[in-house]
């Protein structure tokens, strides 16, 4: 069951309702069984592999908590880390690893076929993956106790708003809120119907129309001109800001419904001024984990080569946020060309630092734009790597196109101007936001006329100009 | 040492890392009120840290230092 499909429509008020018809201490109960009821709706199989990765970071974390000795802790450590990776790296790496053994070994002339597996990625398992992930850390690092109880684990890997695409929670901040009062709460209700309004409008009206058009561009890169090419690749962080981020808002917004905070994960992006800031904005809970978990304790490891230390840390971390993103040679070039950029940025940031502070440059709103401009164009040449198009041959045929081809725009004018309503409103939107955070606030003004004016208006252009045949969300396969 | 004593060589410490001279430490101050403190600048400050004290921290030792006040505590410990 999707956020996008006529049976959430059906799904979300009854369960909202059921929910607090119940008594207070059973609802967490409830929500478990419903998030288990929505997993398996969509692949029944896969649930036992939740369920498996839930049994085993239980029983790991507990063991942990009792065990003495610290050599004892980092063994159960990494056979906990293992176990809860295997069905990732067994369902997302197979292929990739049977087929590049095979490649490597028949170069040497060795032909030792293993056969492919032709099994759909069970949907969710890299976000419960690390959510399991960071808890079970969390334990050995003593900053969380284990939890006694198996369905507050259960419902913590399983909830069902974040389970399909996160926000990846850390266990820390959802444990208690399952344990608490689950009351409601007529503020955080509103705010999470808002927030759910407006998620369903950057999927809809946003991601999937700007999907129309670069889709037919990208999905033809051959017959089109370099100016086109030049304008879907621009587009194309929309697409996914639209996608992702219209997730993430419908799913905190449905957790907040039910009286649940989840971890923001996008904070206006397309306003960083560099790589690094952008990465601070941008899928922020990913962003985190990698910076809790892997970043923090490679880079610790290498603190005495100073800033290498860093670099080699930067590196390898979106190495691994490249191969997090897919088993394909495309992801492992878009990450580390993403920790070449940070690298780069660390060892230049002081020398930068003194410039800006010589010419006063941080105050300059032309220095602002020109570096938020190069930031988001950094990025959208990179995504180009990182399935904007279907190989990096192709992603290099697209940029020598846009350099060389200079025949007119393909111009859809239903599409663009869909396109330019929905993209405009949400960088109005971010403007405002960013710049003025207090002000022309619709969906919260103190005016209920204006107030309900402002979420008609975007319900009405959701219904009107909303795609809603575009398909399932973007960061599902993953 | 005294806290007052290990909080002069830190604020030396934090002034050089982020070039900012008039950079007053306090206890609840944390990366989000220093500009550049950051994770990359963090990594430089701990191992500068460490060279000054002449100390060796742990890596639960960073997941406690969740401000300047809890970083100056964890350093006295180390002395």
């Amino acid at each position: 069951m999707q956020f996008t499909s006529f049976n959430f429509l059906i799904f979300f008020p009854s369960v909202i309702l059921l929910y607090y018809i119940l008594p207070q201490k059973f609802r967490w109960s409830f929500v478990l069984i419903i998030s288990y009821y929505f997993y398996i709706n969509i692949n029944p199989i896969y649930a036992f592999l939740l369920v498996g990765v839930t049994t085993s970071t239980y029983l790991f974390a507990i063991l942990m908590e009792k065990t003495k000795s610290d050599k004892t802790r980092k063994w159960l450590l990494i056979a906990d880390i293992i176990l809860t990776l295997l069905p990732l790296f067994f369902f997302k790496y197979y292929n990739f690893v049977n087929q590049s053994v095979f490649d490597l070994l028949d170069y040497f002339g060795i032909r030792w076929p293993l056969p492919n597996l032709s099994l759909l990625l069970p949907i969710g398992i890299s976000f419960y993956t690390f959510m399991a992930l960071g808890y079970s850390i969390d334990v050995y690092n003593e900053t969380i106790r284990a939890e006694k109880n198996f369905g507050i684990v259960a419902l913590f890997t399983s909830f069902f708003p974040i389970v399909l695409s996160g926000p990846i929670e850390r266990a820390r901040n959802m444990f208690n809120q399952f344990r608490g009062k689950l009351t409601f709460n007529y503020d955080k209700a509103v705010s999470g119907l808002q927030l759910m309004l407006w998620g369903y409008f950057m999927k809809l009206v946003i991601a999937d129309r700007v999907a129309i058009y670069v889709s037919t561009i990208f999905n033809n890169y051959e017959y089109h001109s370099g100016v086109s090419l030049l304008f879907a690749t621009l587009l194309y962080p929309f697409q996914i800001y639209g996608d992702l981020g219209g997730y993430s808002l419908i799913a905190i917004g449905c957790a907040n419904v039910m009286g649940i905070d989840i971890i923001p994960n996008f904070n206006r992006p397309f306003f960083a001024t560099s790589m690094s800031e952008f990465w601070r904005r941008w899928h922020m809970s990913l962003i985190k984990w990698l910076t809790d978990y892997l970043y923090t304790p490679i880079s610790f490891g290498l603190r005495r080569l100073n800033v290498w230390g860093i670099v080699i840390a930067l590196l390898l971390t979106f190495l691994i946020s490249g191969a997090w993103h897919g088993a394909a040679l495309i992801y492992m070039i878009w990450g580390t060309f993403q920790g070449i950029l940070l690298s780069i940025e660390a060892l230049t940031n002081r020398r930068k630092v003194e410039f800006e502070k010589k010419y006063k440059l941080r105050s300059k709103s032309l220095y602002i734009i020109f570096s938020s401009v190069l930031t988001y164009a950094l990025f959208a040449f990179s995504l180009l790597i990182a399935g904007a198009v279907e190989s990096v041959s192709a992603a290099f045929a697209v940029i020598g196109k846009i350099f060389t081809n200079t025949q007119p725009l393909f111009i859809n004018k239903t599409t663009l101007f869909y396109m330019l309503i929905g993209v405009g409103l949400l960088i109005l939107s971010e403007l405002r936001d960013e710049f003025f955070p207090e002000k022309f606030k619709l969906f919260q003004s103190k005016n209920i006329y204006i107030r309900w004016a402002a979420y008609m208006s975007v319900l009405f252009l959701i219904l009107l100009i909303g795609v809603f045949n575009g398909g399932q969300f973007i960061y599902f396969k993953f | 040492m005294e806290r007052t004593e290990v909080t002069d060589k830190l604020t030396t410490i934090f002034r050089t890392t982020f070039s900012n001279d008039s950079l007053i430490l306090k206890d609840e101050m944390t990366a989000n009120d220093v500009d550049r403190w950051d994770s990359l600048s963090h990594m430089i400050l701990i191992a500068e840290i460490e060279k000054t004290f002449s100390i060796k921290f742990k890596l639960k030792d960073l997941n406690r230092m969740q401000n300047v006040g809890a970083m100056i505590d964890i350093i006295i410990t180390k002395l």
